[in-house]
């Protein structure tokens, strides 16, 4: 692994006024999988409890 | 021969009780490697000399795009599957991968659009990638709109196979719009028979993102094909031993 490519976290943080751009990416990414992974989740849930309570 | 194998090794109840035992492995390795490698792309790598650190988008970008159109070709093998050898949980895996396919393509056209911004000066260009992009993740919500119109599951799902081959054609398109069409974006940095034009040092961090995004990826299908084996098969007896 290389060293830390910034100076200080700030400098990690604004990346030159590229940070917004990369920032807003990772963040898309996040929520996308974290909301997916929930909502499966919670179908998966609701489906057990159904088919429970049906039988 | 090869349709007693399928059966055999393809039933839902196999499928549900196999993919269990492996799921909590592949979760938290996924998460690790992905994980590890955006955080070494994003902050440790270095700056590159044409981009700028706009160029960090790429930890984000490459994976989803490629997934994308691998479970797109994922879809199309298990189409061929269902139609030649009737496997049900072929038709499942379809509709399962389906919704995770568009979301994949969505992550790749937004975080390629937000790359555009600060690299190309614009965050949207009629070229022929990305135009390709945007009619597959309209082909993958028309499949999903198209499979819930029918209450009859077994029409839904030939249909959805066929239009799913037919739809195929659109995947080398994007793989190859680069190379046919002058377009925006550069040519395949990575390919099977040339040596990478990336550096090591950028290079590596790619290969973990991508294999850390496929990991999660494949766990999202598995919980969607678990949702369609329970909603599908909630009559057979063996589903009480699993819910």
């Amino acid at each position: 692994m290389s060293n830390f490519a910034f100076k200080s976290i700030e400098e990690a943080i604004y990346m030159n006024g590229h940070g917004i751009y990369v920032w807003v990416v990772l963040a898309i990414v996040i929520v996308c999988l974290i909301g997916a992974f929930g909502h499966y989740k919670i179908k998966l849930r609701e489906l057990k409890k159904k088919f429970n309570e049906s039988n | 021969m090869i349709k007693k194998f399928i059966h055999q090794f393809a039933s839902p109840k196999t499928y549900l009780f196999q993919v269990n035992k492996l799921y909590s492995y592949i979760l938290y390795s996924s998460i690790f490697i992905y994980a590890l490698s955006i955080t070494w792309g994003l902050l440790f790598v270095p700056e590159d000399f044409v981009q700028g650190n706009s160029f960090r988008i790429i930890y984000l970008h490459v994976p989803a795009s490629f997934l994308s159109q691998s479970l797109y070709a994922a879809m199309a093998i298990a189409s061929v599957t269902y139609l030649v050898w009737r496997v049900k949980l072929a038709a499942y895996l379809i509709i399962a991968i389906a919704p995770i396919g568009a979301m994949v393509t969505f992550i790749a056209l937004s975080s390629g659009s937000i790359w555009g911004i600060p690299t190309w000066g614009t965050w949207w260009q009629w070229d022929a990638r990305i135009t390709s992009t945007l009619i597959l993740f309209i082909m993958y919500l028309g499949l999903i709109s198209l499979h819930n119109s029918f209450s009859n599951y077994e029409k839904a799902d030939k249909l959805l196979s066929w239009l799913v081959i037919v739809g195929f054609v659109n995947i080398p398109i994007i793989k190859k719009s680069v190379d046919w069409w002058s377009t925006l974006h550069q040519s395949a940095s990575i390919t099977l028979t040339n040596k990478p034009s990336i550096d090591p040092s950028m290079l590596y961090p790619l290969i973990g993102s991508t294999i850390g995004f496929f990991g999660l990826i494949i766990c999202l299908v598995i919980i969607s094909s678990k949702v369609q084996i329970i909603k599908r098969e909630n009559t057979k007896s063996w589903i009480k031993d699993y819910v």
